[in-house]
């Protein structure tokens, strides 16, 4: 199910999900990952946009059910739905995929048997600040029928790959301008309905 | 616990500042006040008060607050030097000052010094076993570590003695959801209610996390917590609107993603 999947990031969701982060570096933070399976190539699931969604309270599920309905409500109608689940830890030198991830991931999952989870990682995130990463900053996690989530590239089935060269690049060009301010999540929404949640503006 | 009315507030000052608009001790102070975490303004607008003579002395006495606020700032930032630097300061002026201490404990924290730290806070709680401040680093402590079995032991033994301590019942409560452990944040939650039955931020906690937990009981009583929310916030708090609908139809709308 989870084996030999190739899933392409595109450019928006992979920045969007580290200036979330860095908005938030007190807090662990969790957003949903949109897309679909690619039509000519039914085993490469494209991740086309992240939705930032939380920097407090991970485990509860009103906020987390009220973004799944008004997510699938949006980008129904495009195709899309949700096929995964983003996830930065709080403290730094915590590399572990936490529960509550794993438990959005499960429900996730009984839709989207090809579920996706990202987590963060802070050392790459770090040495990418510094200048010196070139690898994507995420962990690739998948689901098989064991029911446990795997982290990729460990046994060479599941692959993540960047849509479009040089994300890095321009990820540190939008972090030296910190241009992290300018990201909404749900919770920012919930807070002050007139924020709105799809960052429509924030790459211009 | 930062309302909306008060963050407008503190973010309107803080593009003032920054823009040179002037009123840096006045955004200082509202940062103090409020407890908020802006350790990089706060660090930038702080230093530039300290470096220059002239506006330090117009501060007066309060020099030395803004030292101890600079000093945690820059600790949260990562200059150590700067913090150190700070603290020295601090130090020489009250020589075996109990607050300045709890810098230097801090400040071994900072670095990761933790068997140094707990040391250094052991010994200064022997001479002030009341301090709340300390048996509450203590726990910062243990969950920066990742130690939040630890964390939640130390907290709730520390509740046991301060147990008017709001936020103290806030952490632990947002600990017990991190780990899951509902029943326990609701029982958190429960303390804060009956202590303060009038702020709404503990109703609407309650209720999400009675939603979380699932079951007909539950979500009724989420419904009540939902609804004496929007009572006391007036139909303002859009959590709360948006919690009344959710709990009618639960999972309803999100074909089948239902709490479990």
């Amino acid at each position: 199910m989870g084996a030999e999947c190739r899933y392409e990031v595109a450019q928006a969701a992979y920045i969007k999900l580290v200036l979330h982060a860095l908005k938030h570096r007190a807090s662990p933070v969790g957003g949903l990952l949109v897309g679909r399976l690619f039509e000519d190539n039914a085993s490469t699931v494209q991740i086309a946009d992240a939705i930032p969604l939380t920097h407090s309270q991970i485990g509860l599920l009103p906020s987390l059910e009220l973004a799944l309905i008004q997510v699938e409500e949006h980008f129904g109608a495009e195709g899309f739905s949700v096929v995964g689940y983003y996830h930065a830890n709080e403290r730094y030198d915590d590399a572990e995929l936490g529960n509550a991830a794993k438990k959005i991931g499960d429900h996730i999952f009984r839709y989207f048997p090809r579920a996706a989870l990202l987590l963060l990682d802070n050392n790459r995130l770090e040495e990418l600040l510094k200048g010196k990463e070139r690898d994507l900053v995420v962990q690739l996690y998948t689901r098989d029928s064991s029911k446990s989530w795997h982290q990729a590239g460990s046994d060479g089935s599941s692959q993540l790959t960047m849509k479009g060269p040089s994300a890095n690049v321009l990820l540190l060009d939008y972090i030296s301008s910190e241009k992290w301010q300018n990201i909404v999540d749900f919770d920012d929404h919930l807070d002050d309905i007139s924020k709105d949640w799809l960052n429509p503006n924030l790459f211009e | 616990m930062v309302g909306a009315a008060e963050e407008a507030q503190l973010n309107r000052l803080e593009s003032q500042v920054d823009n040179g608009g002037g009123g840096v001790w006045e955004y200082l102070c509202l940062v103090r006040k409020l407890k908020a975490r802006r350790s990089e303004k706060v660090l930038k607008h702080g230093l530039s008060i300290l470096n220059d003579p002239k506006s330090r002395s117009r501060l007066g006495g309060d020099e030395w607050t803004l030292y101890e606020q600079v000093a945690i700032a820059a600790m949260d930032c990562q200059w150590l030097d700067v913090a150190k630097d700070c603290i020295a300061t601090l130090s020489k002026k009250f020589t075996g000052s109990l607050r300045v201490g709890r810098l230097e404990a801090m400040l071994l924290e900072a670095k990761g010094a933790w068997a140094d730290a707990e040391k250094a806070y052991a010994r200064l709680l022997e001479d002030n076993p009341l301090d709340q401040a300390m048996h509450k680093r203590k726990v910062a402590m243990a969950k920066a570590q990742g130690n939040i079995s630890a964390a939640v032991d130390f907290l709730n033994k520390y509740l046991e003695i301060f147990m008017a301590d709001h936020d103290a019942w806030r952490e632990l409560a947002e600990i017990y959801v991190s780990l899951q452990m509902y029943k326990q944040a609701a029982f958190c939650y429960e303390e804060l209610i009956l202590s303060q039955p009038t702020v709404p931020l503990y109703h609407l906690a309650y209720a999400e996390v009675l939603y979380t937990m699932g079951g007909l009981e539950n979500l009724q009583a989420a419904k009540k917590y939902y609804a004496s929310t929007i009572n006391l916030t007036g139909g303002k708090n859009t959590r709360a609107l948006y919690g009344v609908c959710l709990v009618r139809y639960p999972g309803y709308f999100t074909h089948g993603f239902s709490p479990s």
